[in-house]
């Protein structure tokens, strides 16, 4: 009895306790069985779904910077699903079309080093490009979406991005209105850097129309948000202009274009999905990873990765989870000494002993949650994994470093 | 026919595993029955889903129990990237068994522990499995394994005292 093989008396009573407790719980309810293979059919039936849209998200993440939320983490079903329901068919727009739309809503200049997704992809339109008007380079993105009703209307005043409140804001302006036809539009100017080691602005415009269309529309002044000088004193469109051009009917048009996402309970994530969103989450972090670190090996599934990364200095362990609707938790996982940014993103950091036994192991932590309870929490490793002996005195990526990785936009493409 | 004949192996399988499947879900969830037949239920559809190499491997039901494990796993990961042990125990529903003093007791103290030592002990002492194939399940160290089992071991003794045998059933 492989028990015997625990030399303490506590263990074997431990052991023969767990059996007698364990065995009190009566057979499941009958039909488990079937209810397992049910839910291994709808798997497989998924797993071909997801990974067809899988191969244009990850191009995008590449490029985007998006604020804007997916649907809710769930694949949107494709054209195609709803051309075989039966459903009216909606006109479908493509990544051309997205780009070519903006260009016309845009004022005179060139938009190139364009990237878009249509209506027919997993992940929500989305359009992002540099504008230049003759007087300096300047990053657009346009980002489309549909306000879930939940049930009842949609009061888009509490749906669109809310200004802070108070002096201390961290934004030179930020308004927002009601417009004559029922919706609110928030029109803000910041910066990317919440710190302003660098003088990139970031600004944006945020609207919710009382059907539920949501348009993000975000402009820099460099040719991106992040990793790119400043290349002009200010973003390209006048806060008039990003109003004009968050309003454009074309967008709405779009929007009522995207198939609904079916009122269908969740499944829990299934492997393949696992899968796939494990190698977005990957593609992000080499994104987001300074350029000399390597990552030599890398693991994990669903929200969850962890690479071990080599700069020449030692090999080191990170960790990255992302995790959505976490905003009811957020009171417990931020305290007091949490900070805030103007957008409402909850950032707490940490340097402490590892927790898994690895001498001399040291983990430093960024923790943070979007507004939208889009939680990203990363953590680096002095060793090459969190039970084994310290490689080197810290880890390879500061806290500051930490910080700028979990706060990117790239993880905000993701679903769950 | 070679998939019909897949499918009632598989069939015949599921029905045979469920029940300890369930069992073993109901001491990893600390005696959430709802929650523990969900994870079941999960891992028997991945199970289906790969059932073409999993038939083929040595041991399909060490195979089932390592699976549950880490969909278990993946839950608690899913809620919190931190651990935390439960601080209020689960509605434990009544799934026809019978609340001995002795599961109440172990079943509480399960909760108050981690969730990753808890798949320890669970899979140390009610799978009999060792350190190794323990870490192998938990896709983690064998040292590791053994810090938390050797934590979980002191909270245990510190909340059921020495003898546990004085809750079992006469």
């Amino acid at each position: 009895m492989p028990a015997d093989q625990h030399g303490d008396p506590f263990e074997n009573r431990l052991s023969a306790a767990l059996r007698q407790a364990g065995g009190t719980f009566d057979s499941p309810r009958t039909g488990l069985s079937t209810a397992g293979a049910a839910r291994g059919r709808r798997m497989q039936l998924q797993r071909r779904a997801t990974i067809a849209g899988s191969t244009a998200a990850l191009a995008l993440a590449g490029v985007g910077g998006a604020l804007i939320v997916p649907w809710d983490g769930s694949p949107a079903p494709r054209p195609s699903a709803v051309a075989a329901t039966g459903g009216s068919a909606k006109p479908a727009y493509s990544a051309d079309d997205m780009v070519r739309t903006l260009q016309k809503l845009l004022p005179e200049g060139k938009f190139s080093r364009t990237a878009a997704r249509g209506t027919g992809e997993e992940l929500p339109p989305l359009v992002a490009g540099v504008f230049d008007d003759g007087k300096g380079e300047g990053s657009v993105s346009v980002g489309l979406g549909r306000i879930p009703a939940d049930g009842g209307g949609i009061n888009p005043s509490a749906a669109v991005m809310p200004c802070p409140d108070g002096d201390q804001t961290g934004l030179d302006s930020c308004r927002t209105e009601l417009l004559s036809d029922g919706s609110a539009i928030t029109v803000y100017q910041g910066y990317e850097y919440p710190d302003r080691r660098e003088d990139t602005k970031a600004w944006g415009a945020d609207l919710v129309t009382p059907a539920g269309h949501h348009v993000s529309v975000l402009e820099w002044n460099a040719a991106a948000e992040k990793g790119k000088p400043v290349s002009r004193p200010e973003p390209p469109l006048t806060t008039a202009q990003l109003k004009k051009l968050a309003t454009a009917a074309q967008w709405r048009r779009i929007i009522d274009a995207v198939p609904e996402k079916k009122r269908t309970p969740a499944p829990a994530t299934p492997q393949g999905e696992a899968d796939v969103q494990f190698q977005r989450m990957l593609s992000v972090l080499r994104i987001t990873l300074p350029k000399k670190l390597k990552i030599v090996s890398s693991g994990g599934q669903g929200g969850f990765v962890h690479v071990v990364v080599d700069d020449g200095k030692g090999r080191s362990y990170l960790q990255v989870n992302l995790q959505l609707n976490m905003s009811d938790a957020a009171g417990q996982l931020y305290g007091s000494d949490a900070e805030t940014l103007p957008d409402g993103t909850r950032v707490a950091t940490s340097q402490g002993p590892g927790e898994k036994g690895g001498e001399g192991v040291v983990m430093w932590t960024a923790d943070t949650m979007r507004g939208d309870g889009r939680r990203v929490v990363i953590s680096a490793f002095n060793a090459d994994s969190q039970s084994t002996a310290a490689t080197r005195p810290e880890p390879p990526l500061t806290i500051a470093q930490l910080r700028e990785i979990a706060l990117s936009p790239h993880w905000d493409v993701l679903g769950g | 026919m070679r998939q019909a004949a897949r499918a009632d192996e598989y069939a015949e399988f599921a029905a045979a595993r469920t029940g300890h499947l369930y069992r073993s879900a109901c001491l990893l969830t600390a005696g959430d029955t709802h929650l523990a037949e969900d994870l079941v239920q999960e891992t028997l559809g991945r199970l289906y889903l790969r059932w073409g190499r999993v038939s083929r491997v040595d041991n399909p039901a060490g195979y089932a129990q390592t699976v549950l494990t880490r969909t278990f796993l993946a839950h608690q990961r899913r809620r919190s990237s931190r651990e935390r042990a439960v601080e209020t125990f689960p509605d434990v529903a009544d799934g026809g068994g019978t609340d001995t003093p002795l599961r109440l007791t172990l079943i509480q103290a399960l909760g108050r522990l981690p969730a990753k030592d808890r798949a320890v002990v669970v899979l140390r002492y009610w799978e009999d499995r060792s350190i190794e194939e323990t870490a192998g399940a938990m896709n983690s160290s064998s040292a590791a394994v053994r810090t938390r089992c050797s934590r979980a071991l002191g909270r245990l003794r510190e909340l059921l005292g020495e003898d546990i045998g004085t809750y079992a059933r006469p």
